[in-house]
């Protein structure tokens, strides 16, 4: 029976070209997208991978020099574009992708895209993720509002219930219905979108990205699945097919357009962040203390250049000095990521009111452009930085001068860089993804449970209105 | 014999349907909770806007605070190793002019908060609104720093261009999506123009009384908030406050009057009410949601910026090369060390220690070589500015938020110019420096004053407003193309 309804359900919604025009358009833009998405992953990839390629042959090719000056030149660690950042860019536009490795201190990842955008960027970026998180429920809400309404209003409902056909039967078809219409666009597009990413990725990393798509894909049905139960819910509990629009599109308007921001607001007053210049301050602060200490320790003199250490000590000093300040970094930039990262938790947690926030979280985790994925980039480039730096540091102490007064004049050759290995990193696997994201994962199934009982406990009075 | 009907005056009839309109929307509930919600969000969003631009007019006041207790305290050190009662050391030395122009001495040019800051927050967040400026080449210290979550920067800010943007029309199409239809569908329409009682007339005066609904929150509710917190002293004010303020409401007024247009337009084809919703819902999506990222997209694929990534390898390629060229130098061992006297001046003159030196001409040679590189990124962005500025008329939201962003001090004209007298600062600062660099001239307390400050030019009034009126126009051009198309519609609208 409720393939039936579903058939005829889905009939009509081809008939009254509805699936056509609104479908169509969504189409065009999942399709402009995913294009858009591929031209520039081809590019920045490329480009990162020379650029990456070119700064280890410089590193190889340096002439003698001074060990430290070698590690003040440093050199860069570039962010490798994520396979799946074609369909979801993340925070991508909005944080860099080049970090400078370089002596002394930990530098934070530069040249975000948004520096070099427009002031229109504030409206969103075009992508396959963006279009299905705003455009998609609003779809659903075109497609279905006035799947039990309209049928109320001509009178076809208390007909068919008086056929004995069961309300939750009802339900199924129409939901079946939605989805079978939501699936003639969107798995042609997901498939294409597989296309892309199987196309694009690197070939070690293939198996990975598609995993990762599936993922992504299934994160996308659950969202959409919420939504089709919802649409269905306020069409039976609305009287007529205008109070459901009504209803439909002021939620859609609160958890599309406004939920996003006045949650990240009220994220960022649960847990704020310093400012540029209290962090700063306080990381200066015991980067001095914790240096002082080690300096009083290992020489008996906090002054430095002074006659207490003589230049054949300056290679012991620089390590030292560098070892104790790896956990005030570690320290200073884990408790600004960590507010971040529960900036972040409060908003996945909304999600099980407004599933956008939930489903933006999965999305740009799965495609491995979100915070996670970036901070997992960021400590790797700074392990690398203090492994050069360590490196360096060795060497000096190696080959302290005897005679006690020389420092700079000391220099290494080409030996000396190449036991600095190249930057590789690789984006962490589909596992490590969807541990970080069962939060959200976990929210958007919660709500889709929610939705599909809202719309059952609505579908059943239908029988008391027969 | 013909017998003339006299039509009344239409004034008359005007007030009168004002009256009536009053009547029947004060007497619906749910226009009572569409207003409730608008002063809620346009009381947030103020608040909010508020909030934040104290909150970084406070963050930058201990930035410049505690640029004068460095300098203070630099000056002090230096009076007191002039006296003998303190000894200089090799990296905080005030007497050296290297050491100085470096961090050591850095100096923030920053950007203040505009008059309309508050109401539309722009690219403030994304944009940094401080530079730290150093003897360091613009390309290591002219990027975005302030600390933000990247999270938080996608989402956007809530602030009153937002509610306004985004919101406002919602709120025209509830309270104007069934302007004439829903009196056509309850048969009270035929009724009304049976009495003499022109269609525009009635039209204009359903339209006065929703305008003034919703324009009196949109535009006094903000224009007096914030000059009592101008008053309060928890808004930042200046000279020309009022005009901007002016040129604002007029802006706000303009975006409106082009959703009124588009409602009336609507409204003019005789659909049913369900119809129209429809339309207009649908026309929010394609010219608020869909045109501005399509036309972010398209300025973006037109006008490319150029890579950071290859100005990242470029910077990495000048610096090898500079370091190279000054490889002597850097291998010059410290003379001080365990000789403190030599850090000290002497006949108005210092010892700048070979890698000091060294350091100081690599910064200076790789500014030279990557200034060019920085100006294509200029002339980009400035390239993408004109290309908005042409095409940004095919979505009046695009219009509206750059016009209420330029004017609110936060969009993208501001911004540049910041940047261009942060380019000047830094020239003053060279020119300062390098000369007493060059010649080892150690630096005297009386020089302190003398040592470049970065003091902001605000923009011309005569550009923001002409840019303003160009906004206005834009928006009023498709306005009055509306309404033409809705009152050549009306003359043959159907009552029945």
């Amino acid at each position: 029976m409720w393939r039936w309804i579903a058939n005829r359900e889905f009939t009509e919604r081809l008939r009254d070209g509805r699936l056509l025009w609104a479908g169509g358009l969504v189409l065009v833009l999942l399709f402009t997208a995913l294009g858009v998405g591929w031209a520039h992953q081809r590019e920045a990839r490329a480009e990162q991978q020379a650029a990456q390629a070119l700064d280890y042959r410089d590193w190889l090719a340096q002439d003698r020099r001074h060990p430290h000056d070698a590690a003040h030149q440093g050199m860069h660690a570039f962010k490798p574009e994520a396979p799946l950042a074609m369909v979801d860019a993340g925070i991508n536009p909005y944080i860099g992708s080049t970090v400078w490795l370089q002596a002394h201190r930990q530098s934070e990842v530069k040249f975000n895209p948004a520096q070099d955008a427009t002031g229109l960027q504030r409206f969103g970026n075009l992508s396959v993720g963006w279009i299905l998180q705003v455009l998609g429920p609003l779809l659903v809400i075109v497609l279905g509002f006035n799947a039990f309404a309209g049928e109320r209003e001509q009178g076809i409902l208390r007909q068919t219930l008086s056929l004995g056909v069961s309300p939750l039967r009802l339900l199924a078809g129409k939901a079946l219905a939605l989805a079978a219409s939501l699936a003639v666009l969107l798995v042609p597009a997901a498939l294409v979108a597989a296309l892309a990413v199987g196309l694009g990725a690197a070939p070690g990393e293939r198996a990975d990205a598609l995993l990762r798509l599936a993922a992504w894909s299934l994160g996308y049905a659950v969202y959409l699945g919420a939504f089709v139960f919802v649409v269905l819910g306020v069409s039976a509990l609305c009287a007529t097919s205008r109070a459901a629009i009504t209803v439909l599109l002021a939620l859609w308007v609160a958890q599309a357009v406004m939920a996003p921001r006045v949650l990240s607001e009220a994220a960022r007053a649960a847990y704020p962040s310093p400012t540029r210049l209290e962090f700063n301050q306080a990381l200066q602060a015991e980067l001095k203390q914790v240096s002082d200490r080690t300096w009083l320790q290992a020489f008996g003199t906090t002054e430095r250049w002074g006659r207490d250490v003589p230049l054949s000590q300056w290679g012991i000093a620089l390590r030292l000095d560098d070892q104790a300040s790896y956990p005030v970094y570690d320290r200073h930039y884990g408790r600004l990521w960590d507010t971040w990262e529960r900036q972040q938790r409060l908003q996945e947690w909304s999600g099980l009111l407004l599933p956008l926030l939930a489903m933006r979280s999965y999305s740009m985790g799965m495609a491995g452009t979100d915070f996670a994925h970036h901070r997992s980039f960021t400590t790797a480039a700074e392990l690398h930085r203090r492994r050069l730096q360590d490196l360096m540091s060795e060497d000096l102490v190696a080959h302290a001068d005897p005679l006690g007064d020389r420092h700079f004049a000391y220099q290494s050759g080409p030996e000396l860089w190449a036991k600095v290995p190249p930057f590789v990193h690789r984006t962490p696997r589909v596992g490590w993804a969807l541990r970080h994201q069962l939060r959200s994962l976990a929210v958007l199934c919660a709500g889709l449970l929610l939705a599909a009982a809202f719309a059952a406990v609505a579908v059943r009075r239908q029988r008391a209105l027969a | 014999m013909s017998v003339s009907i006299v039509q009344p005056p239409q004034g008359f009839r005007l007030r009168a349907v004002m009256r009536q309109e009053l009547r029947l929307l004060l007497a619906d509930r749910s226009v009572w909770v569409v207003a409730l919600l608008f002063l809620l969000l346009v009381g947030y969003a103020l608040g909010n806007g508020l909030a934040q631009t104290a909150q970084r007019d406070r963050a930058q006041a201990a930035v410049a605070q505690a640029d004068r207790d460095t300098r203070a305290a630099q000056r002090a050190q230096l009076e007191a190793i002039l006296a003998g009662r303190a000894q200089p050391t090799p990296f905080e030395n005030p007497a050296d002019p290297s050491r100085m122009a470096s961090s050591y001495g850095a100096q923030h040019a920053i950007l203040p908060s505009a008059p309309l800051g508050p109401v539309a927050l722009g690219r403030s967040d994304l944009f940094p609104s401080q530079f730290r400026v150093t003897h360091q080449s613009r390309v290591a210290f002219m990027n975005p720093s302030d600390i933000e979550n990247p999270w938080y920067l996608l989402s956007g800010q809530f602030d009153l261009a937002f509610v306004l943007v985004y919101l406002l029309p919602l709120l025209i199409f509830v309270l104007g999506y069934n302007l004439l239809s829903a009196e056509r569908e309850n048969g009270t329409l035929r009724l009304l123009l049976s009495q003499p009682l022109r269609l525009r007339t009635l039209l204009a005066g359903k339209l006065a009384v929703r305008a003034a609904a919703l324009l009196v929150p949109a535009v006094l509710l903000p224009v007096g908030v914030l000059l009592l917190a101008r008053q309060a002293g928890f808004a930042p004010s200046a000279p020309g406050a009022g005009t901007v303020t002016f040129w604002w409401a007029l802006l706000v007024g303009a975006y409106a009057l082009f959703w009124f247009a588009l409602v009336v337009a609507v409204n003019a084809f005789g659909a049913p009410s369900a119809t129209n919703a429809m339309v207009l819902m649908i026309a929010w999506v394609l010219l608020v949601l869909v045109a501005p990222v399509l036309l972010n997209l398209a300025v973006t694929q037109a006008s490319p910026a150029p890579s950071r990534t290859e100005l990242a390898t470029q910077t990495r390629t000048l610096t090898a090369a500079a370091m190279k060229r000054h490889a002597e130098l850097l291998s010059t061992d410290y003379k001080h060390v365990g000789q403190g006297a030599l850090l000290l001046p002497r006949d108005g003159k210092i010892e700048i220690s070979a890698r000091g030196l060294a350091n100081y001409r690599i910064e200076r040679e790789i500014d030279e070589a990557i200034a060019p590189e920085l100006e294509r990124f200029e002339r980009q962005h400035a390239g993408q500015q004109r290309l908005l500025e042409r095409f940004g008329a095919l979505s009046p939201a695009a219009v509206a938020y750059e016009g209420m962003t330029g004017l609110a001090g936060t969009g993208a004209r501001r911004h540049a110019q910041f940047v261009a007298q942060t380019v000047g600062f830094h020239l003053a600062w060279k020119h300062f420096f390098f000369p007493r660099i060059e010649e080892r001239s150690a630096l005297m307390p009386a020089d302190f004053d003398r040592i470049p400050r970065f003091a902001w030019r605000e923009e011309s009034p005569r550009e923001l407003r002409d840019r303003a009126l160009a906004a206005v126009l834009q928006l009023l051009l498709p306005s009055l193309l509306l309404f033409g198309l809705a009152g050549w519609r009306l003359r043959r609208f159907s009552v029945a």
